[in-house]
């Protein structure tokens, strides 16, 4: 028998091709978020009237847009802001969800029972009204819009890891730490905790994929936008105001957006593949993340080992 | 006069068993359609022997096992350690108990109950990491002597289950067990799974560990010829019940019930020279039928009945597990037969019991029938 | 073997009525290397199996025994070759027979079963319902005759009440049922060849006698020939007419059973008996076969057991070791093979008790170091 392979370790997952393609450009995202504002060409405000909707050229790699601004270094600027706030809504999720479901699965019927219940009734709520409601009483701007996100993408995490904490509790090892006189944290610190690591990362990813697209929508509609701060989805949304003018520009923010969701997509499933058998446990969700990658297993709760 | 009676007791009082199961009766499921996987268990286990508790599967014997450590949950009955019962324990005060680390269960499949994320230091040190008190440097100490009881170097905590063997694994769950200074084992067929040669280094470990520490242990084995050269005292479980308890010399040699000659009679061997064949203890449908009421249907017949080809009219009755009365050939170190005995230890109690109506009548019975397989 | 009442069912293939000589399997001289030709882990073994006779594989794990198993079925894992050699079935050569040739063969003329039969029946649809698809499928059975053929079959590998089992899935029915329903499989298209491995191993000592008994039933009414593996000297004992030791890919001993059990002529076989006598229950001490057995592929010169045999001599270690016949049938790879002070020299050693220093001294065991291959770990690949 082999030592168990490391589902994040490089050596299993860069394996993949259409993982190392992934990482090359999550690293390239990530080197904009941090460098972005001192590598831009130009000043993403500057307003220049002579040179709208130009396609592009030396100048302007990506081109400019309605007001004359260069479209590559708004859209650098936006990485910024973009990409932290989804990280912001994940780990807002990720920290109300993955602690209470592995405590639900130790603390008994009802309070189990009433967490799947709460888990439920948020994942029926649509995201953008719950995000209006918050902006309206906390203000309006990214930070403040991504954090209803997060809630919302709670239950997500909180189901996927009382599935993964459910299986692994009914080891024989769970047993025999209970037979030594393990309380019921010692079981969760030693054994549990680890073991629902890779699931945790791969929903992780996912979930960053949906985030970012929830982002791009966000903006795109004008919510949690400080104008004229650049984002994303703020830049698709002008451009397609004026299409007629510019049909080529929506493509750029709109590629932008793809890539890097398809890369986090395919990013987690890569962990997916690599994981060592019985690493993952992973529920149908039932709800729609705007991701069409993501596999769809077995019905809401009930854990299938990968 | 009182004196004399008071002085007459105190010297034939045996000693207590260490552990006592009284009457336990555990059912899986509920109501009519209850499984029951032991009814009416009675056992004993005084310090310093070794006990072989034998059975098919679903006889019940590692629900036996899980049972007298609190894994499983009895309808009935209770478990004693030392005096004290510890079957009612519950939540913080069975984490207590188990801490203590009185009694220790080895599992079956050490690749199961051994977590594969951790190191085999980590393992075997958890009941010590658990239990509290003890510097790292002290627990990696006792790991290594733990490690070294069962033949392992103790280079080898810092590897992983997956790593080593099998008959190395299952070292490592015997060594976890001994890491907290257990009375009593608890093993779960422990040998099932390995080689002749690893089975064999195992059971004389086990062996070893009964004669330096005194240390009594319950072997569990759907075999008895694994328990033959190592057991003390052999046990057999049908169907949830004792049907035989019994020092192994006379089990070897003068079985009472028929089952224990059927497992006996089944084992393989290289050499050829049983007493009796298999096809000498099975039923055909030449023997007439059983009594009905067997306990599948929640009858009260005997639970072997139905596979019995000496069943006769009374065994519509379970048979009591009772004194064996009569003495078999004596084995070098039987002191009594039957009633007062003493224990190993200086125990006392019924040290041959057998549950069959006709214990005395079977074996004739058997000679005459046919060696080789007739119709069937 | 002669003298066996004839066979209950009709067999339409006229080679089954060959006589009792004739060679059902026939392994010559194969080599079989393993990591893509990186190592070998066999080595020149050769073995026969006739007409209606049960021959025994035993040896310990990753002796060797199951990949010679695979190579006879045509299953070897991907990176495993058959180097050198010849396999003949039938007097077919089928050592580089094509996966179509092989389908050919399966089930019609070779049956198998493995250790863990719930593994192999799909645990959704009835027992009887799988063995009626194999009958429809190399049979070409319609669906009325395929399931009343099945309960037959049931009937004959002693399933009581086989129409009934026929409805039910293998969680209701327990592991020596589902044993029986894996034979009843293997021999539904009436091979000449019943391969097992490890059939009994992981079954209930009661149970594990009446399979052995099935066994050799099947032997005698249907001219059945079986090549039986296990570790288990002892099963080997009940069951086999003839057997053969492995030890570390090669064969090390073969010949009647009776006849290596009364005068074992190797010191693995020697060892192995000691170690397997715990069935004789008066005697109470427990032998071990001290130290490890090299790991596959490994390159010794000379005799792959001198590292852990008491009787080792110079001459052993110098060269390749070829079979010698110290009797009629038997065969034995050991140069002191006539000396009879054998016996007593390998008698003399006990094993010393466990060893806290001894990773590898007294230690029966491997380290289970990655270069080793187990059986198991050949069969879950």
């Amino acid at each position: 028998m082999s030592r168990r392979r490391s589902i994040i370790g490089p050596g299993s997952v860069l394996r993949l091709p259409s993982a190392r393609i992934a990482v090359v450009i999550l690293a390239a995202i990530v080197f904009l978020m941090i460098f972005g504002s001192t590598l831009e060409p130009q000043n993403p405000l500057t307003i220049n009237a002579n040179a709208l909707f130009q396609g592009p050229s030396a100048a302007h790699w990506f081109g400019t847009d309605y007001l004359g601004r260069d479209v590559l270094s708004r859209l650098m600027a936006g990485t910024r802001l973009s990409v932290l706030t989804a990280v912001e809504a994940v780990a807002v999720a990720l920290v109300l969800g993955a602690p209470l479901g592995i405590a639900s699965v130790f603390l008994g019927r009802v309070f189990d029972f009433i967490a799947n219940r709460v888990a439920d009734a948020l994942m029926t709520l649509p995201y953008v009204f719950f995000v209006v409601a918050v902006t309206a009483a906390l203000g309006n701007g990214l930070v403040q819009a991504m954090i209803p996100v997060g809630i919302l993408m709670a239950p997500a995490f909180f189901k996927v890891t009382r599935a993964a904490t459910l299986e692994f509790s009914q080891a024989q090892y769970v047993e025999a730490a209970e037979l030594l006189g393990g309380s019921k944290l010692h079981v969760i610190r030693v054994h549990l905790a680890r073991k629902v690591l890779p699931t945790i990362a791969v929903t992780s990813a996912t979930m960053l994929a949906a985030a970012l697209l929830a982002v791009s929508f966000l903006t795109f509609l004008g919510i949690g936008v400080t104008p004229p701060a650049p984002t994303w989805g703020g830049v698709l949304s002008s451009d397609l105001d004026y299409l007629s003018q510019a049909p080529w520009a929506p493509f750029i923010p709109g590629a932008l957006i793809a890539i890097t969701v398809g890369a986090l997509n395919a990013l987690a499933d890569a962990f997916r593949d690599k994981a060592p058998q019985g690493a993952l446990v992973e529920p149908d969700l039932g709800i729609k993340t705007h991701s069409t990658l993501q596999s769809l297993e077995a019905a809401d709760g009930r854990p299938t080992a990968a | 006069m009182i004196t004399e009676v008071t002085e007459l007791t105190e010297t034939i009082a045996p000693a207590p068993p260490l552990l006592a199961v009284e009457g336990i009766d555990v059912a899986l499921g509920r109501g009519w359609r209850a499984n029951h996987v032991l009814s009416g268990v009675n056992l004993k286990v005084w310090p310093g022997e070794i006990i072989g508790l034998v059975g098919e599967t679903g006889s019940g014997k590692t629900t036996l096992a899980r049972t007298v450590v609190g894994l499983t949950r009895p309808r009935r009955g209770r478990v004693l350690f030392d005096g004290t019962e510890i079957s009612r324990l519950r939540g913080a005060a069975l984490r207590r108990e188990r801490r203590a680390g009185h009694i220790q269960l080895v599992f079956q499949d050490p690749l199961r109950s051994l977590d594969p994320d951790l190191t085999i230091g980590d393992i075997v040190g958890e009941g010590l990491a658990i239990r509290g008190g003890l510097s790292a440097g002290e627990i990696t100490s006792r790991v290594e002597e733990a490690l070294a009881q069962v033949g392992l170097a103790p280079a080898l905590r810092h590897r992983q289950p997956g790593q080593v063997s099998g008959g190395q694994r299952q070292r490592v769950a015997i060594a976890r067990a001994l890491a907290t200074d257990p009375q009593l084992l608890l093993c779960d067929e422990p040998v099932s799974a390995l080689d002749a040669s690893n089975r064999n280094y195992i059971l004389r470990l086990l062996a070893g560990l009964r004669d330096t520490l005194g240390l009594p242990i319950v072997i569990i084995s759907h075999d008895l010829s694994s328990l033959a050269g190592v057991a003390d005292r052999v046990v057999v479980l049908y169907r949830g019940r004792i049907v035989e308890d019994v020092p192994v010399q006379q089990v070897f040699s003068r079985p009472r019930h028929p089952y224990t000659a059927l497992l006996m009679a089944s084992a393989p061997s290289v050499k050829h020279d049983r007493e009796l064949s298999v096809h000498q203890l099975r039923r055909t449908t030449a023997d007439p039928a059983p009594p009905a009421g067997g306990p599948a249907s929640g009858g009260a017949a005997c639970v072997f009945a139905a596979r019995c080809p000496f069943a006769v009219d009374a065994c519509a009755v379970q048979p009591p597990l009772e004194a064996v009365t009569d003495p078999g050939p004596a084995g070098p170190s039987s002191a009594g037969t039957g009633s007062a005995g003493t224990g190993p230890a200086g125990g006392g109690g019924e040290r041959w019991t057998a549950a069959c109506h006709r214990q005395h009548e079977w074996p004739e019975l058997a000679l005459r029938r046919p060696v080789t397989a007739g119709s069937r | 073997m002669a003298g066996q009442p004839p066979p209950e069912t009709v067999l339409t293939d006229a080679a089954h009525q060959a006589g009792p000589h004739d060679t059902v399997l026939g392994i010559e001289d194969l080599h079989v290397t393993v990591h893509d030709g990186g190592a070998t882990a066999l080595r020149g073994v050769s073995l026969r199996v006739h007409s209606g006779e049960i021959v025994g594989l035993v040896g310990e794990s990753g002796s060797g025994k199951t990949l010679t198993c695979r190579a006879a079925l045509g299953v070897l894992p991907k990176g495993v070759a058959a180097a050198r050699g010849a396999i003949t079935f039938a007097g077919e050569d089928v050592t580089r027979l094509p996966a179509r040739g092989w389908q050919r063969l399966h089930g019609s003329q070779i049956g198998a079963v493995f250790q863990d039969p719930s593994s192999y029946l799909n645990p959704n649809l009835t027992v009887g319902s799988q063995l009626a698809e194999v009958l429809r499928v190399k049979r070409r059975l319609p669906r009325a005759q395929a399931h009343r053929r099945a309960v037959e079959l049931f009937t004959a590998v002693g399933l009581n009440e086989a129409g009934r089992v026929f409805h039910q899935i293998p969680a209701e029915l327990s592991g020596g049922m589902l044993q029986r329903v894996m034979i009843a499989i293997a021999i539904s298209c009436d091979p000449r060849l019943l391969i097992a491995d490890e059939a009994t191993t992981a079954l209930d000592v009661t149970i594990q006698a009446e399979i052995i008994e099935l066994i050799k039933e099947l032997r005698d009414q249907r001219g059945l020939s079986v090549l039986f593996v296990s570790h288990d000297l002892a099963v080997i004992r009940e069951l086999c007419d003839r057997v053969i030791v492995f030890y570390a890919g090669e064969v090390v001993e073969a010949g009647p059973v009776e006849e290596i059990i009364e005068r074992p002529r190797h010191p693995y076989t020697q060892a192995l008996l000691r170690v397997a006598s715990v069935g004789d229950f008066q005697r109470r001490e427990l032998e071990v076969i001290p130290g490890q057995p090299p790991h596959v592929g490994e390159l010794i010169t000379g005799c792959r057991f001198a590292q852990r045999c008491p009787a080792a001599v110079d001459a052993c270690t110098a060269g390749d070791i070829a079979l010698t016949r110290p009797g009629p049938a038997h065969e034995a790879r050991c140069v002191r093979v006539d000396d009879p002070a054998l016996a007593q020299v390998s008698a003399a050693v006990a094993a010393p008790v466990p060893d806290a220093a001894a990773a590898g001294g007294s230690d029966p065991d491997r380290t289970g170091d990655s270069a080793a291959w187990d059986d198991e770990e050949l069969a879950s690949r």
